[in-house]
C-alpha cells in the first residue's frame, strides 16, 4: 500500500484540515507516525521475534495470537469510537464477563437465545450509559465505572457468587467459537468484518464524521447543528453490544461461562486503542491503529513467552512502556503540527 | 480505511506467518540443591481406579530433559504458596537436568493462562504442568493438546476433564480432608464449644468449596457446641482477611475462633485483632497452607495450628512424568499427605514451611 493513499483514506476529517496533497514533507512524517506508529512497531517487533526466535512465526503460533486477540479487538472497535467521541467506556471487562455467564447459560435453549441474552442486556446498559452521559452532561468515567461495578455484581449474582460455572450445551453455538474457517477461528472472520464495518462507519458516513466532531470540540460540533446527544447514545451502545458479542464468542470458544475473566480488561482495551494511536483526549484516531495496538499487546506476551528467562512481569513492564512512548510521542507530534 | 484496513490484515497476517531461520534460546539455569525438607509425599494413589499408560493415552515417548517441558503458573507470585510452587518446579528441572523448561505465569488471568499454554505448544513443548487458575473452561487447550497428544499434568487445582483423555492425571492436595483437620484442630482449641467465623477463599474455584464444606461437616459431626455465626470472602489475601476481621470484631464480639481458608487472611486476621488489643490466643485462629509467617505465628501464640497444604510439586510432578514415559500406569488422581503445624512442632518445623 502506498502512503499517500492510507494518509488520504485515514485522514479524520475532524482535526486534521491541514493534511492532504498540501502537506509539508515534515507534517506528512509526523502524520504517518501518529497514525500508524503502532503498525510499524508491530512490524518490527514482528520481524524482529521472527529472526530471533524459531518458535515464534509458526502458523500455529500467528494462529494463536490472532484468535486469542480477537476477543480484545472486537472489545477494542467500540472503545475506539468512544474515545473519538471524547468518552471512555470502563465497563466493557464486566460486560464481557456478564455476557459470557448468560450466554453459557442461554446455550440451553438453543443459539438464538445464547447470542440475544448477553447482546440485549451488554446493549441496555451501554444505552443506559450513553444516556446518562448524553442527557446529563456527567463525566464518562463516573457513569461508566457504575456500570463496571454493577454488571460485576451482576455477573455473581447470576452465577452464585462466581462458584457457579455454567458449560455451553449448544453445539451450534460452541461451533461459533471454535469452528475454523481457512485456518483461523470463526471469532477471527467477525473481528475481521467488524472491523472493516467499523472503518466504514467511522471514515465512511455522517455518523463517523459526527463522532470525530464531537470529540474534536463538543460546543463546536453543537454549533454545527450535530445531534450530539443522538451521537453520544450510539457510541455507548455500540460499545456495549460489541462487548457483549466479544465475551459471548468467548465463552463458545472456552464452552463456559468463566466468571474470573474480564478484571482489568477495560485497562487492556485502552491501552490498545491508545498504542494504537487514538487520542485519549478524543477527535482524532482510527480502527488500523487499534488492531494493530491489540496485536502488538498479543505480540509481546508471545515473545515475552518465548524468552522464557524473563517473568510474565515483564509483560506489563514492556507494554506499559510502549503505551507511555506513544503517549509522548504523540504529545510531540501534536505540539509539532501546531506549531507548523 | 475500507480499503486499507483489509489490506493492512492481509499484510499482518502475511507477516505473522513469516517463517525466520533463529536460533534456540536456552535457559541457563545453573542447579541449586533442592533440600529434601518439606518434600511431597503421596498419601493415596488411586489404587482401586483405573490408571494410564503411555498405549492407553496414546503419546509418544519423548526425552524429559532434552524436550521442551511448559509449566503455566496461573496467579501472581504475590503469596508464598505461588512462589514455593514455581520454584520447586524450577529447582527440580534443574536438578534432573531438565534444558528446555519454559515456564509462564497468567498473572490471575485465565484469558492469559489459555494463550500461554496454547503458545507452550506452539514453542513444541511434550509435557504441559498446568497449576490452573480457573477448572472450566480449558476447551482450547484441550483440544490443541489432544490433536498433538500432548500428556497434561495438572497440580494444585483440577481441570474438569477427563483423565487419560484429556488430561494424564492430577497431583494435588484433598481439600476436604484439609477442612475437615483444620475443624479438628478448632474444636481441640475451643474446647468444643463457642462461635467461629469462617473466612472463606476466592469463589469459583474447588479449593474453597472443599476447604468450607470439610470444615462445616467435621464441625457438625464432632462438635454440635460450636456454632458457624459469620461467613465472609476474604479472597485469599491479605488485606481483605484483615478488613473482614475488623468487621467481624464489630459486629460480633464474641466469636471466639477464626477459621481462615489460608495462611494469608490469618495473617490478615492477626493484624485486624492486634489492631483491637487483643492479646495472643484470645480469638484462637486455624488456617490452611503452611507459610513459614504463619507457623512463626504458632511460635509467637497468633495461631492455634495450621493445616499444611504443600506447594513443592517438582519432585512428584516429574517423577510421575518418568515413570508414564517408563510404561508405568499413572492413576488419573495423585493425593499428596500433607503434615500439620502446632504449638507442639512448629518450633522445630520452621525449617518445613515455605
Amino acid at each position: 500500500m502506498t502512503t499517500t493513499t492510507t494518509t488520504a483514506a485515514d485522514a479524520d476529517p475532524g482535526t486534521d484540515a491541514r493534511c492532504g496533497p498540501g502537506m509539508s514533507r515534515r507534517e506528512r512524517i509526523g502524520h504517518l507516525l501518529q497514525h500508524h506508529g503502532a503498525l510499524m512497531v508491530l512490524a518490527v517487533t514482528v520481524v524482529v521475534g521472527a529472526l530471533v526466535f524459531d518458535s515464534f512465526a509458526t502458523p500455529q503460533n500467528a494462529a494463536n495470537i490472532v484468535v486469542s486477540s480477537s476477543f480484545l479487538a472486537i472489545v477494542a472497535i467500540g472503545m475506539t469510537f468512544v474515545i473519538i467521541s471524547g468518552g471512555v467506556d470502563l465497563s466493557v471487562g464486566s460486560s464481557f464477563v456478564l455476557a459470557g455467564v448468560l450466554a453459557a447459560y442461554g446455550s440451553r435453549y438453543g443459539l438464538l437465545v445464547a447470542l440475544l441474552l448477553p447482546l440485549s442486556v451488554c446493549g441496555a446498559i451501554g444505552l443506559v450509559q450513553g444516556l446518562i452521559v448524553a442527557r446529563t452532561g456527567m463525566a464518562p468515567f463516573i457513569v461508566t465505572l457504575a456500570g463496571l461495578l454493577g454488571m460485576r455484581g451482576l455477573m455473581l449474582a447470576v452465577s452464585d457468587e462466581g462458584a457457579n460455572t455454567y458449560l455451553v450445551q449448544n453445539d451450534a453455538f460452541s461451533a461459533l467459537g471454535q469452528a475454523s474457517f481457512l485456518g483461523l477461528t470463526v471469532p477471527v472472520w467477525i473481528t475481521l468484518g467488524l472491523a472493516l464495518l467499523g472503518g466504514v462507519l467511522l471514515q465512511r458516513t455522517g455518523f463517523g464524521q459526527n463522532v470525530y466532531a464531537i470529540g474534536g470540540s463538543e460546543e463546536a460540533a453543537v454549533l454545527m447543528g450535530v445531534p450530539v446527544t443522538r451521537v453520544k447514545v450510539l457510541v455507548y451502545l455500540i460499545s456495549g453490544l460489541l462487548a457483549g458479542l466479544a465475551g459471548a464468542l468467548n465463552a463458545a470458544r472456552l464452552s463456559s461461562g468463566v466468571t474470573i475473566l474480564g478484571a482489568g480488561m477495560e485497562l487492556d482495551v485502552i491501552a490498545a486503542v491508545v498504542i494504537g494511536g487514538t487520542l485519549l483526549t478524543g477527535g482524532s484516531g482510527g480502527l488500523i491503529g487499534t488492531m494493530a495496538g491489540v496485536l502488538l499487546l498479543g505480540v509481546i506476551q508471545s515473545l515475552i513467552n518465548q524468552i522464557g528467562v524473563l517473568t510474565s512481569s515483564f509483560q506489563q513492564v514492556v507494554s506499559g512502556a510502549f503505551l507511555a512512548l506513544v503517549v509522548v510521542a504523540q504529545r510531540i507530534l501534536h505540539r509539532a503540527q501546531r506549531l507548523s | 480505511m475500507s480499503r486499507t484496513s483489509g489490506l493492512a490484515a492481509v499484510a499482518l497476517a502475511a507477516l505473522l506467518t513469516t517463517a525466520a531461520c533463529a536460533k534456540s534460546e536456552d535457559s541457563g539455569d545453573t542447579p541449586t540443591p533442592a533440600g529434601s525438607a518439606g518434600q511431597q509425599v503421596v498419601q493415596s494413589a488411586g489404587a482401586t481406579g483405573p490408571t494410564c499408560t503411555l498405549q492407553s493415552f496414546g503419546g509418544q515417548k519423548f526425552d524429559l530433559k532434552k524436550d521442551v517441558i511448559g509449566f503455566s503458573q496461573s496467579e501472581k507470585e504475590a503469596n508464598p504458596f505461588r512462589i514455593a510452587e514455581t520454584k520447586s518446579i524450577k529447582d527440580e528441572a534443574a536438578k534432573l537436568g531438565i534444558a528446555n523448561l519454559r515456564v509462564t505465569n497468567a498473572q490471575s488471568q485465565f484469558s492469559k493462562q489459555i494463550s500461554d499454554v496454547q503458545q507452550l505448544i506452539a514453542q513444541g513443548a511434550k509435557l504441559l504442568v498446568i497449576a490452573p487458575l480457573n477448572s472450566d473452561g480449558w476447551e482450547p487447550v484441550l483440544k490443541q493438546a489432544a490433536e498433538k497428544k500432548i500428556p497434561i499434568i495438572t497440580i494444585d487445582r483440577k481441570i474438569n476433564a477427563q483423565p487419560c483423555t484429556d488430561y494424564l492425571t492430577f497431583i494435588g492436595s484433598d481439600f476436604y480432608e484439609q477442612g475437615k483437620r483444620a475443624a479438628d484442630q478448632m474444636v481441640q482449641a475451643l474446647g468444643g464449644q463457642g462461635e467461629v467465623a469462617i473466612l472463606l477463599g476466592a469463589p469459583g474455584n474447588n479449593v474453597t468449596t472443599d476447604r468450607t464444606k470439610g470444615f462445616k461437616d467435621r464441625i457438625q459431626e464432632k462438635a454440635p457446641g460450636i456454632t458457624i455465626s459469620f461467613e465472609q470472602t476474604g479472597e485469599f489475601t491479605r488485606e481483605k482477611g484483615q478488613q473482614v476481621t475488623e468487621q467481624l470484631i464489630q459486629s460480633r464480639p464474641g466469636t471466639k475462633g477464626i477459621y481462615a481458608e489460608n495462611d494469608e487472611m490469618a495473617l490478615g486476621a492477626v493484624t485486624a485483632l492486634k489492631g483491637a488489643g487483643k492479646s495472643p490466643g484470645q480469638v484462637k485462629i486455624v488456617s490452611v497452607d503452611g507459610t513459614r509467617a504463619a507457623a512463626q505465628g504458632i511460635v509467637d501464640g497468633w495461631l492455634s495450628a495450621v493445616v499444611e497444604s504443600n506447594p513443592r510439586f517438582g519432585p512428584l510432578a516429574f517423577s510421575t512424568t518418568q515413570k508414564f514415559l517408563d510404561g508405568e500406569g499413572i492413576p488419573a488422581t495423585v493425593i499428596i499427605s500433607d503434615q500439620e503445624y502446632t504449638a507442639a512442632n512448629a518450633k522445630e518445623s520452621l525449617g518445613n514451611a515455605y
